[in-house]
Parts: structure tokens; C-alpha cells; sequence
């Protein structure tokens, strides 16, 4: 009987070893930053200390990027009055790729709409419809074209704003990336408020499972995406909006050529790609441009996939994802389009 | 008896098997449980299916949210942040929601304990 307890003992230390060694070690961080809550997952022997330079240079780019912050690169170009203002490489690229994307997306995307933003109170809470009068006044105070950058060296007319709010998560999510890949990590999840960028695939060879946010419930998933190595982002208009005293919902997207906030039917876009930053802006320029120009766009641009949901609660949803998408309730299907 | 021992060994070996295979799962809430966190920190979990109908205050830099728990479900039912998306997310627990909680003023978090998803996107 000894000898059936020994081997009995032995083989419960060999099932318990081979247990944790076929984990990885796992290494998480939660945190608030760009103002979000963040939560960064990674894998691998050095998951932690990778995760702790990751922290560190989203913090970094918090501080360079910040518009509430008058010492960040962006609140002295705010505050320049015209005058050229020297910034930091990484604002600099931003701003210029943020052009790039606006030319791109046919001014749909415009890093100068914060005047108008902060107009319509989703700066600070206090929301109001502002007069036509106001708007068009403000509309004058805006236009990607005039931002001028040389080298470092940026900028913008007087009374004009920059704001990076719909690409520095995107590209703090890119750069936290590289960075986890630079020490080694080959897999990894971060989720920089709902703006998703993964390395690699899970740590047991299947691909990440991203939950979509039901947009007329956002407390639910609507449908959840299997990606590798991709960056996931969705703009919507159910989560920072307000109701005006007529019962009219704005939602806190501008649509930089009418000053107004986003209504044209949709209720959420989400777009998958290898780039954080160009799937960061690129869902508010799709989300701007409604149904028909986003799908135009898309049968003219394929480096991307998306995932369209309208006010009416139909799906749109291209090829290659809908191969990847799993729907919470079967039910919705029905009401899936998928476009080549 | 030689037969016998080693007919013993095998059930033996085959029980310790289940037994270890069940030990990441003891002690966890049965799918329906959510943590709380404030200012960065877990202050609680709470296994939403034992809960019982109440309503609590969380406190953090001057801001305040009412949480309330009712049928086994959780939601902020008030907060003086200015953008009030805490409340607007909803309920959370059991099948009606698996999304986070967040009030960004207030620093608070309500997230499924056990979320079957790896990431979200909203």
C-alpha cells in the first residue's frame, strides 16, 4: 500500500508541474490614462517588465498629446496665437499623420473641430445647442489645411484648436505595441479604453476574442471578433451623447463640415487593420460619412476590414470579417449584409 | 491482490486527476460575479448571484456613485460626474451585460469577474 500511495503522491506532482508549465506567465496592467481606463495584457517570460516600459510610454505620450494640459505639446500649440511652436517627434508625426488621414478620408476626419466640441459642451459637461450664427463663426475657426508643419516646428491661426482625441489612443496603442515587441512579447491584448491593439496570437495558438459593444445596450456585446496581430477600434454614438430639451439626442462626433454632431443613421463603425493609429481615425471618418460613402470607401481602399451597425439595426460587415465574427444572438443575422 | 493494488492505483491516479483538474475553478463565483475598482485599486468582488437587493455609495476624490444591486443585477443609478456614461451603460450581471462599468471622473470600474471575451472594443 505504500507503494500505491508513493506513486499515487508522485503522479498528483507530476499532473500539478504540468499544469503551470503549460501556462505562460502572465503579466496585467490596469490604469487610467488619456482619459480612459486602460488594461493591458502580455505573455512571456518578460511580460511584466515589457508591460511596465509600455506604461511608461503611454504616460509619455499622455503628457505630450493632452489638451486640458497647457504645458503638453498640444496645449501650446492651443495657446500660441498664431506663432510657430516647437513640439516633440511623436506630436509631430501625429499631426501629420492625422493630416495624411483627413485628406484621405476627404476632410471627414479633422483634428480642428475642438472649438465646435467644446461649443457643444462635451469638453465639460455642459451641453447646449449652440445658435446656426455660432456655429458657422466657429466653422471659420477650423480646416486640417491650415495647419502648417515644418520639421518640429507646427503652426495654426489664431483662434484655431488642435485636439488628437480620435488618434492618440490608436497611436499610443501602436507604440505600446512596438514597444512590447522590441522586449520580446509575442502575444498580447491592450485595450486602451475599447481601442484594441493585439500582438500575435492568445498564448494557446487560437486568435484573440474581441467583444463588439452593443450599441442599443451598451452594457451587452453584440458580437464578438477573432483577430491576430490586428488593431480593433469602433466609433459609436451611444456612449457620450446628451439630450437636448427638445428630446433630440447629439452625440459627441462633429462632423466637420456642417459643425453639427454626427446623424446619419448610423449607430456604431468598427474597424480591424494593422494599424492602430489609421483604424483609430479612420472609424470617425467612416463613422462620419455614413452608410453609402464608408462602403464606397471601402470598395476603393481594402487595408482594412469594418463592421457597420445602423440606427435601423442592420449589420454590415465586409468579407474576411464576417468569416471571423461571432453574433451573440442568432437572431441578428437575418439582418447581416456582407460586402466583398 | 496484485491485481487488486493496481486497479486501486488506477482509480486513484484517476481521481487525483479530476480533483486537480477541478482546483482553478474552486472558489470562483459561478459566472455572475463582478469586481469593483476604485482609484485603481480592487475593493471588492461581489458574487452577484448570492447578492441581495441593496444600494451603496463609492467615494472617490470628491465624486460619488450610487451603485445598486437589484435581482442579481448591478448598475450606477447615480453619479455627479458630468458625462453620467456610467449610468447610461446599464446593467451588468448574469446574461443582461458583460460590458464594464466605467466612470472616468470618479475612477471607478464594475467589470465581469470573469469575462469570456479577451478584449473589448466600444
Amino acid at each position: 500500500m505504500k507503494k500505491a500511495a508513493v506513486l499515487f503522491g508522485i503522479s498528483l506532482l507530476s499532473l500539478l508541474c504540468g499544469c503551470n508549465i503549460s501556462e505562460e506567465p502572465c503579466a496585467k496592467k490596469d490604469f487610467f490614462a488619456m482619459d480612459t481606463y486602460m488594461t493591458l495584457t502580455a505573455y512571456g517570460d518578460n511580460a511584466e517588465a515589457a508591460l511596465d516600459r509600455a506604461c511608461s510610454e503611454i504616460t509619455r505620450l499622455e503628457g505630450l498629446f493632452s489638451v486640458t494640459d497647457k504645458n503638453s505639446d498640444i496645449g501650446r500649440i492651443n495657446s500660441s496665437r498664431g506663432q510657430p511652436v516647437e513640439i516633440s517627434t511623436d506630436t509631430a508625426k501625429l499631426i501629420s499623420r492625422s493630416s495624411k488621414l483627413s485628406e484621405f478620408t476627404d476632410g471627414t476626419l479633422d483634428i480642428t473641430v475642438y472649438p465646435l466640441v467644446r461649443e457643444w459642451g462635451f469638453t465639460t459637461g455642459n451641453y447646449a445647442v449652440p445658435t446656426d450664427k455660432k456655429i458657422n463663426e466657429l466653422l471659420g475657426s477650423t480646416g486640417y489645411l491650415n495647419i502648417s508643419i515644418n520639421d518640429n516646428k507646427v503652426t495654426i491661426p489664431e483662434n484655431y484648436q488642435l485636439d488628437l482625441g480620435s488618434v492618440a489612443k490608436g497611436y499610443a496603442g501602436e507604440r505600446a505595441a512596438e514597444i512590447l515587441k522590441e522586449e520580446g512579447v509575442t502575444s498580447a491584448i491592450l485595450s486602451l479604453g475599447g481601442n484594441v491593439q493585439t500582438i500575435g496570437e492568445k498564448p494557446d495558438g487560437t486568435p484573440w476574442r474581441v467583444a463588439v459593444t452593443d450599441p442599443f445596450s451598451p452594457s451587452d456585446t453584440i458580437c464578438t471578433l477573432s483577430v491576430i496581430d490586428k488593431a480593433v477600434v469602433t466609433s459609436g454614438n451611444y456612449q457620450r451623447y446628451f439630450v437636448s430639451e427638445d428630446g433630440k439626442k447629439y452625440c459627441h462626433i462633429i462632423d466637420p463640415k456642417t459643425g453639427y454632431p454626427v446623424d446619419n443613421g448610423l449607430a456604431s463603425v468598427t474597424v480591424t487593420g494593422d494599424s492602430g493609429t489609421y483604424c483609430d481615425g479612420l472609424s470617425t471618418a467612416l463613422f462620419v460619412m455614413g452608410e453609402e460613402k464608408a462602403t464606397a470607401f471601402r470598395n476603393e481602399h481594402r487595408d482594412f476590414d469594418m463592421l457597420i451597425i445602423t440606427e435601423d439595426g442592420r449589420i454590415i460587415i465586409t468579407e474576411s470579417l464576417s468569416e471571423n465574427v461571432e453574433f451573440t444572438d442568432n437572431t441578428i443575422t437575418q439582418k447581416v449584409e456582407v460586402i466583398k | 491482490m496484485k491485481k487488486n493494488k493496481m486497479f486501486i492505483i488506477i482509480i486513484a491516479v484517476i481521481f487525483g486527476t479530476a480533483l486537480i483538474c477541478s482546483l482553478p475553478i474552486w472558489g470562483k463565483p459561478r459566472g455572475n460575479a463582478v469586481n469593483i475598482r476604485s482609484g485603481g485599486e480592487l475593493i471588492c468582488t461581489i458574487d452577484l448571484s448570492e447578492a441581495e437587493d441593496c444600494e451603496f455609495d463609492i467615494k472617490w476624490g470628491g465624486g460619488v456613485n450610487t451603485i445598486e444591486i437589484k435581482d442579481h443585477m448591478i448598475h450606477v443609478k447615480e453619479a455627479d460626474c458630468p458625462d453620467g456614461i456610467c449610468i447610461k451603460t446599464g446593467w451588468i450581471g448574469g446574461e443582461n451585460g458583460t460590458a464594464p462599468i466605467v466612470c472616468l471622473p470618479n475612477r471607478l470600474v464594475i467589470e465581469p469577474a470573469d469575462d469570456t471575451s479577451d478584449g473589448r472594443t466600444r
